[in-house]
């Protein structure tokens, strides 16, 4: 009987391992990169030859290792991070398997030079194959560099699968990218051969780091996102109704300053965004996770991608609930600027600021929308005639005008707002009558005269269909035998509606579709839509004074001012300090 | 042209008339007026194409002819001049005012350019006492509708048949109809849609003692009392049969103190909705009981004595439209008559017998949904 059972030598088990973890140049970045991270490095330095396949150069100032501790690393389940099963759970660091350095080592012909705090001289280890080639004393700065050569040049069967310099390259640069978002507080460089890739200096917070990725608009463009259940806490950035576009778009979550990928929390996102942005729209999303520990199982696949949750479904309401309100701010509206501040996260107390990844700026708080009298005088440095407040005087409610017969400028604390008239009136509308639905129907005025319609066929049907839903919405609405209908009552939204007209647009509508109530998730919605859109006061409608001030009213009484219900604004800002800008003030 | 005039004829004219110039204009002559220099008399004119106004009044005229001038600036300048003759002339396009040491010149637009108001004649027409037409514009007008989509109801509808004068006006929520002997001047019948707003003119220009000339022609109406004229299209169409809908089977009649009704009803109002105005009554043997609860807002409740008898009832009104016509009610108690919460309620006056002199006044108004 001989043995069939072998115990693998580790060289061939950590090529094995190598399988999981090491797929191409940019796991391999990953990885190197997450341990220079949890080094608690300052500054990563990643070089690429040939796309990565000729040499991967990962260079950190992080606290570096021992020699004893760098033999040790090159060891299967050598971790520094973890010392039982219990720790597994609730683990903060990136790495904690000890496989990612010998696996990596497997597969190329490695150089590991590190020197510790402390150490007079460093270590450096040279790896063929797994083996350990040569060991040695080196002169250079605290910190470590790993060097991969010649990425798997003993598994020519992997080798085969790696892609053109070109596309590794961008994958590493997408894995940095990641990585860099979610620790702003590191400074990042990616060199390609000769290319710069990216240069990204320490940043204070998350809105910079976006900033340094993609310029000053696209982070100017993005809205703070706060939120909070039970042990969860999230932070982030999210962009502007007004911005999102439909098509490509960027978006990463993070968790203890790891990017992970979970579509159903951006879809959660998108949720959030329901109404104000066309169906097709794609905003970019930036959102970081907290939790505590034992919430979350961070360990699902080698690759660490993606996150386990305890309790998904919270953690998707708190998303979408989290977005939604960001989107209720006068931050999300629309504007004419052209230069805006970087939008602030509150910074999180008690936050260690390490690998916490978005770590926050001053605490901020929320632009006032109204005058306060008392607050007008300060920063007004450099305007003629500081004694006398320029217009903003000791106002209480904004001063409101109708131009054109429909828009509104109010003047705010900081600068202008321009409402689009209809579109404001949509979203009170739509908002209102879905209140309306819960509270046992819309508000219904009986008619003195009825109103006797012809429709199509298929219009006729969809009313006898709809029959229940549109008296919800105040058409209390009756077959009168063949394509004819009678209004018996209807609602009476505002002074200049026009009943008649209002039903038919909406029949029409409903009976055809469209692009917006497509985007209604049940009939209620639909109708609201559709009822919000024809029945809104119209452009070119003059308004008197009261009008004008009970529309601005009711508007920011509702939940999301700021956006119609088609993904248009309903408010544009002018900031005064664009406007002092754009006087040369 | 030139004429000479009292500067208090010259400023009551122009006074008259500039009220009828449109303020915003795409028309720049609209926002003149009509200067008509005749014998021992000159006609001020100004229009906004839907109704005109003319006056006249004595002048010393010199030299007679037209001309058009700066409505407005005119009357200004007239309101401050001094109390003394004031000399009018035409140069060109130009008007000079000369008054004691005042010396105006203004520039004017060709005469030809004016709009004509419409020859409307008077020798067909009827008469009204201006009381008797000023009390059916103030309590009807009020409840034409300001939609566009039924250019019909924008109109206060004129009925003169059976010897009776009538208007009504509504907006398909509420309704106003009064009548009143038409007396022997008005013969024959008529059936006129009048905007409300030559109405409003014949309201602020015409006195109660005078006596009113009405004139018409196929598609225009024109109202003279005094040197006074006011001319307006009508608005062409068939009023809808207003009689149908006034109810003649309500069964359950309350009695109301106009006054402590009105003012519980602004109670609540100022809770209800801002759009909507949606409060609820109760009708209860012996009291009302109103109450109002907006969601976000928050809840009113208020209890006024009255005389019902019958079946309770609630039912749902906009505050708006009930304060409206109880506004125009100018009895101490008011009748209102009900059959079910979504039937036409109707409110009248109460006048003790006999002092009706003819007059009849009703409104109508169409209830709120209600919700449980
Ligand atoms: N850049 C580095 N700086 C300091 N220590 C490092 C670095 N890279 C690796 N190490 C050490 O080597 C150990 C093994 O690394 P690795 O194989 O990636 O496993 P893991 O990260 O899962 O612990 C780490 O636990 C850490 O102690
Ligand atoms: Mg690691």
């Amino acid at each position: 009987m001989s043995r069939t059972i072998h115990v693998l030598p580790d060289a061939v088990a950590n090529q094995i391992a190598a399988g999981e973890v090491v797929e191409r140049p940019a796991s391999v970045v990953k990885e190197l990169v997450e341990n220079a991270l949890d080094a608690s490095a300052r500054r990563v330095e990643v070089v690429l030859e040939g796309g990565g396949k000729r040499a991967i150069r990962v260079a950190d100032d992080g606290w570096g290792m021992g020699r004893e501790d760098a033999l040790l690393s090159l060891d299967r389940h050598a971790t520094s991070k973890i010392r039982k099963a219990e720790d597994l759970r609730g683990v903060a660091t990136f790495g904690f398997r000890g496989e990612a350095l010998p696996s990596i080592a497997s597969v190329s012909r490695m150089k590991l030079e590190t020197r510790a705090r402390g150490e007079e001289v460093g270590t450096g280890i040279r790896v063929e194959g797994g083996r350990i080639a040569d060991v040695g004393d080196v002169a250079r700065t605290r910190g470590t560099t790993v060097e991969v050569g010649r990425l798997f040049f003993n598994a020519p069967a992997r080798a085969k699968f790696l892609r053109s310099p070109a596309v590794e390259t961008r994958a590493v640069s997408d894995a940095m990218t990641g990585l860099a978002l979610a620790n702003p507080g590191v400074a990042f460089l990616v060199r390609s051969d000769d290319r710069v890739l990216l240069d990204l200096p320490e940043a204070a917070d998350l809105p910079e780091r976006v900033a340094q990725l993609w310029g000053e608009e696209a982070a100017a463009e993005l809205v703070p996102v706060h939120g909070e259940e039970g042990e969860l806490r999230l932070r982030g950035l999210v962009q502007r109704p007004d911005r999102a576009r439909p098509g490509f778009r960027r978006a990463h979550l993070f968790m203890a300053g790891r990017p992970f990928r979970e579509p159903a929390l951006l879809q959660a996102a998108d949720r959030g965004y329901r109404t104000t942005v066309p169906s097709q729209a794609r905003p970019w999303i930036f959102l970081e996770l907290e939790a505590a520990a034992g919430s979350v199982d961070v360990n699902v696949h080698p690759t660490k991608a993606e996150v386990r949750f305890g309790n998904r479904a919270s953690v998707e309401s708190l998303v979408e609930s989290a977005v939604r309100r960001a989107l209720e701010g006068e931050e999300s509206a629309a504007t004419f600027d052209r230069e805006l501040p970087r939008p602030r996260l509150r910074v999180r107390e008690g936050g260690d600021g390490q690998n916490g990844g978005v770590s926050g700026g001053e605490s901020e708080s929320q632009m006032a929308l109204f005058l306060a009298g008392d607050e007008a005088t300060e920063g007004d440095e450099g305007r003629a005639g500081e004694d006398e407040p320029l217009v903003q005087g000791t106002l209480e409610a904004p001063r409101l005008w109708q131009v054109h017969r429909s828009y509104i400028m109010a003047e705010v604390r900081d600068g202008l707002l321009v409402i689009d008239q209809h579109a404001a009136h949509e979203r009170i509308l739509f908002e209102e009558i879905m209140e309306a639905y819960d509270g046992g129907g819309g508000v219904s005025q009986r008619l003195l005269f009825p109103l006797t319609l012809r429709l199509s066929p298929a219009e006729c049907a969809q009313v006898e269909a709809l029959s229940g839903v549109l008296q919800g919405a105040g058409f209390e609405v009756e077959g009168f035998g063949g394509d004819t209908v009678i209004l018996r009552a209807v609602p009476h939204p505002h002074p200049y509606f026009d009943a008649e007209r209002s039903f038919r647009e909406m029949m029409d509508e409903l009976t055809h579709g469209s692009e917006l109530v497509r985007s209604a998730r049940n009939q209620h919605e639909r109708v609201a839509m559709s009822f919000a859109c024809k029945s809104a006061i119209k452009a070119g409608q003059p308004l008197s004074d009261e009008e004008v001030q009970e529309l601005f009213d009711r508007l920011f009484a509702t939940e999301l001012p700021y956006h119609d219900v088609h993904g248009r604004p309903t408010v544009v800002r002018l900031s005064s300090g664009e406007l002092e800008r754009k006087f040369g003030r | 042209m030139n004429f000479t005039i009292t500067r208090k004829n010259l400023h009551q004219g122009l006074a008259a008339v500039s009220a009828s110039i449109p303020t915003k204009t795409t028309l720049p002559v609209l926002s003149n007026i009509l200067l008509e220099a005749t014998d021992g008399q000159v006609r001020i004119s100004g229009t906004d194409l839907d109704v005109g106004v003319r006056t006249r009044t004595p002048a010393e005229v010199g030299q007679e002819g037209v001309l058009t001038a700066p409505g407005k600036k005119l009357q200004e300048i007239a309101r401050e001049l001094p109390d003394e003759p004031v000399q009018v002339t035409s140069q060109g396009d130009q008007i000079e005012l000369r008054c004691g040491r005042s010396r105006f010149k203004l520039n004017g637009l060709p005469a030809d350019d004016f709009p004509n108001l419409p020859e409307v004649s008077f020798e067909e027409g009827w008469n009204a006492p201006g009381q008797v037409l000023l009390s059916l514009v103030q309590h009807t007008a009020f409840a034409v509708s300001t939609e566009e989509s039924r250019p019909i109801l924008n109109g206060v509808l004129w009925e003169l048949k059976d010897g009776q004068m009538r208007m009504v006006a509504t907006n398909g929520h509420r309704l106003a109809k009064m009548t009143v002997p038409a007396g022997s001047s008005a013969q024959g019948g008529a059936e006129l849609i009048v905007p409300p707003a030559a109405l409003q003119q014949v309201q602020r220009l015409f006195e109660k003692e005078n006596e009113v000339h009405v004139g018409r022609d196929a598609n225009h109406l024109g109202f003279r009392s005094g040197n006074t004229e006011v001319y307006t299209r009508l608005i062409e169409g068939t009023y809808p049969n207003y009689e149908q809908v006034i109810p003649k089977d309500n069964d359950k009649w309350a009695v109301v103190d106009r006054e402590s009704f009105a003012s519980a009803v602004r109670r609540m109002a100022v809770v209800a909705s801002d759009q909507t105005h949606r409060i609820r009554i109760g009708f209860h043997q012996g009291a009302m009981r109103l109450t109002v609860l907006t969601p976000d807002l928050g809840e009113g409740e208020d209890e006024i004595e009255i005389q019902y008898e019958g079946e309770p009832l609630e039912i749902g009104f906009n505050a708006a439209y009930l304060l409206e016509v109880l506004r125009y009610m100018d009895t101490e108690e008011v009748k209102m008559g009900f059959k079910a919460p979504e039937r036409a309620a109707t409110i009248e006056p109460v006048r003790p017998d006999g002092e009706e002199g003819g007059v009849e006044y009703l409104c109508l108004v169409m209830p709120l949904r209600l919700l449980d």
